[in-house]
Order: structure tokens, then sequence, then C-alpha cells
């Protein structure tokens, strides 16, 4: 690569103006040896830089980390197996609890209708409906005698209803008078 | 999403997401360990995955906030101590151009250079010359906006250029 074009893609590169394939370019440069006086300054940079690039992982690392992995989704496994067959128990259990109660309160429901007929005679069925119309219309005939009662009383008081309400009229226009006051 | 995606999606991203591991916490073991405890969350949080919009991204996140918690738990016990290996090349006295040992001293401050970059700058620097990620990737991966990846770049380069320049000078 010529001198100059070293100095160009440099120049960049203190400047980050340098794409990665051109940074790749001038690694490649100055660890490809054979670099010119002016910019052997540069190497220990671009032999660091590739130092940091070829550390790697030890090679047991791959195993040690895959037994981890496998010895978790073992852990899982078993952890599953301990508990399935519990929970297949529990639910059984609560499946035979639920149907059994169901059960229960189904057989003591009070299946009868409303409306049950009782009499199979059908003249004791008018005597007792004829009784209770008979309880029902004396009891309005005694609401209905109290009722004149109260009001043969209050006309026997013998009030002189006109002047209580032109008694009404004067408050009504004094309250009037009052308010316009206030 | 299946658990296929497991080992279509996540597995294939183990390497990319230990590199970036080991840029943070600077070790084999550690950064393994991190690995496997991100991998482990991920398949632990499987039924998640069809809600989360951009997988890799999400990887590339958890890893790092993984190894920013462990970087930190580690502070606390390597105050102080400095690698035997490295030791030997922070004090060399031989200065002589063209010897081994003065490219590792470089290359020892070239670490140095990284590790003391921010945070954010170092992820960046470390995504994109290493894992060759585009700046819109990154953005996603880092959940930061294009241009703070940009600017992070800038000033992580510029920090190398001057390191170098420095012992250029220093060869002079």
């Amino acid at each position: 690569m010529k001198s100059e074009k070293i100095d160009y893609l440099l120049e960049k590169y203190w400047d980050c103006e340098t794409s990665v394939e051109e940074e790749k370019e001038l690694q490649a440069f100055f660890l490809g040896g054979d670099v010119p006086a002016q910019f052997q300054q540069y190497i220990p940079l671009f032999s660091c830089i590739r130092d940091e690039q070829s550390v790697k992982l030890s090679d047991s690392f791959n195993e040690r980390f895959k037994n981890i992995l496998e010895g978790k989704q073992r852990e899982r496994y078993v952890t599953i197996r301990v508990f399935k067959p519990l929970l297949r128990f529990a639910v059984s259990v609560l499946l035979i609890i639920g149907m059994g109660v169901s059960f229960y309160f189904i057989s003591k429901q009070d299946n009868r209708s409303h409306f049950v007929e009782t009499f199979e005679d059908p003249n004791a069925a008018m005597q007792h409906a004829t009784f209770a119309l008979e309880k029902l219309s004396y009891a309005l005939r005694k609401t209905e005698a109290a009722s004149m009662e109260t009001i043969h009383f209050i006309d026997e008081l013998d009030i002189n209803w006109a002047a209580l309400d032109s008694l009404n009229k004067i408050n009504l226009s004094e309250m009037d008078r009052v308010k316009r006051r206030d | 999403m299946s658990i296929d995606s497991f080992h279509t999606i996540i597995l294939p991203l183990k390497d990319k997401l230990f590199r970036l591991a080991y840029s943070i916490v600077r070790e084999q073991a550690e950064a393994e360990d991190i690995l496997q405890d991100v991998l482990l969350k991920l398949w632990n949080k499987r039924e998640e995955w069809s809600y989360i919009e951009n997988l890799e991204a999400y990887c590339f996140r958890v890893t790092k906030n993984m190894a920013l918690d462990k970087l930190a738990s580690m502070a606390i016990r390597k105050t102080g101590v400095i690698d035997p290996e490295k030791e030997n090349l922070f004090f060399v006295d031989n200065r002589s151009p063209h010897t081994e040992m003065e490219r590792k001293e470089q290359r020892s401050a070239i670490d140095q250079g990284i590790e003391a970059l921010s945070e954010n700058q170092r992820l960046v620097f470390t995504l994109r010359e290493i894992e060759g990620m585009s700046y819109r990737e990154i953005a996603e991966t880092l959940a930061i906006s294009e241009d703070l990846v940009k600017i992070s770049l800038y000033r992580a380069r510029q920090k190398m250029k001057e390191l170098l320049s420095e012992f250029h000078k220093d060869e002079k």
C-alpha cells in the first residue's frame, strides 16, 4: 500500500472517519510486516488490538456450561416428576368431593311445584273459599263502619270551615308583606 | 421466541461477550465466570426474550453491567497488587530501540493507556476496535447516542495517538 494512502487513512482513523473495512485494511497493513519507518510507531497499537481480538474462552468452558445447563434441565424434570402424581391425586380428590357435594344438594332439593292441589272434594274447597271470602268481607265492613263513625264525629263538632279558610288566607298575605319588607 | 434462540442467537455471541467481559476485568477466569453468570441469567429469563427488542444488544448490556460489578468487587481485592510479569516491564532500564523488551514496554503502556480511559471510552474502544461494531450497534449496545459513541471513540483514539507519539519522541 502506498505511504500516501496510509497517511490519509491514518488521519481519517484518528478523526473517527474511517469505515470498519478501512480500519481492517489499516490493521492488515500494520500487522503484515514491511512497514515503512515513519509508520512503525503505530504498530504496537494494532498488535495490541489483534491480541485482544484473539482472546479466547478456555476449551473447558463449553463442556462446563453444557453440564450446568443439562443439570438445570434435569432439575426441572425431576421437579415435575415428583409433583405430577401428587397433582393428579389432588385433582381426583377435588373432583370426587365436588361431585359428592353436588349430588347431596341435588337429592335434597324440593322438587314440588309451587301450586299443589290439596283438596280432593270440590265442595270442601268451595266451603273453604267461601269462609275465607266471608272473613275478608267482615274485615272490610268493620273498617267502613269505623270510618263512617269518625266522619260523624267530626260533623258533630260543628266547625266553622269558612272562618278557618279565611284565617289561612290572612296568614299568607301577612307572610308576603313581611318578606317584601325584608 | 423459542429455546432454539438460545442456541442460534445467544450461544454464538459467547466469544464476543467473553471478550467484552475480559476487556473490563482483564482476567481470564473472572471473565469466564461473568460469561457463565450472564448465560445462566439469560437462560433463566428465556420467557422474557420475546419482549426484548434487540436481544444481542441486551446480552452485551447485561455482560457489561455484570463485568463492571465484578470489577468493583475485584478492585477491593486487587488494591496495590502488581502483576509480577508486568512489574518487570514497568521498570525496565534497557531502552535501546528495536529490542523485544521495548516492544513489550510499549505494549504494556498501551494496556495501561486503555485502562486509564474512562468507562465509556474504554467500552466504545473495545466494541469498535476489537469487535468491529458499527457506531449504531455500539450505541444500541451501550444505550447511548451515536454522537456520544463518536466523541468517546475520538477521545480514546487521540489518547492512544498521544501515547504513541510520546514513545516515538523518547526513542529519538
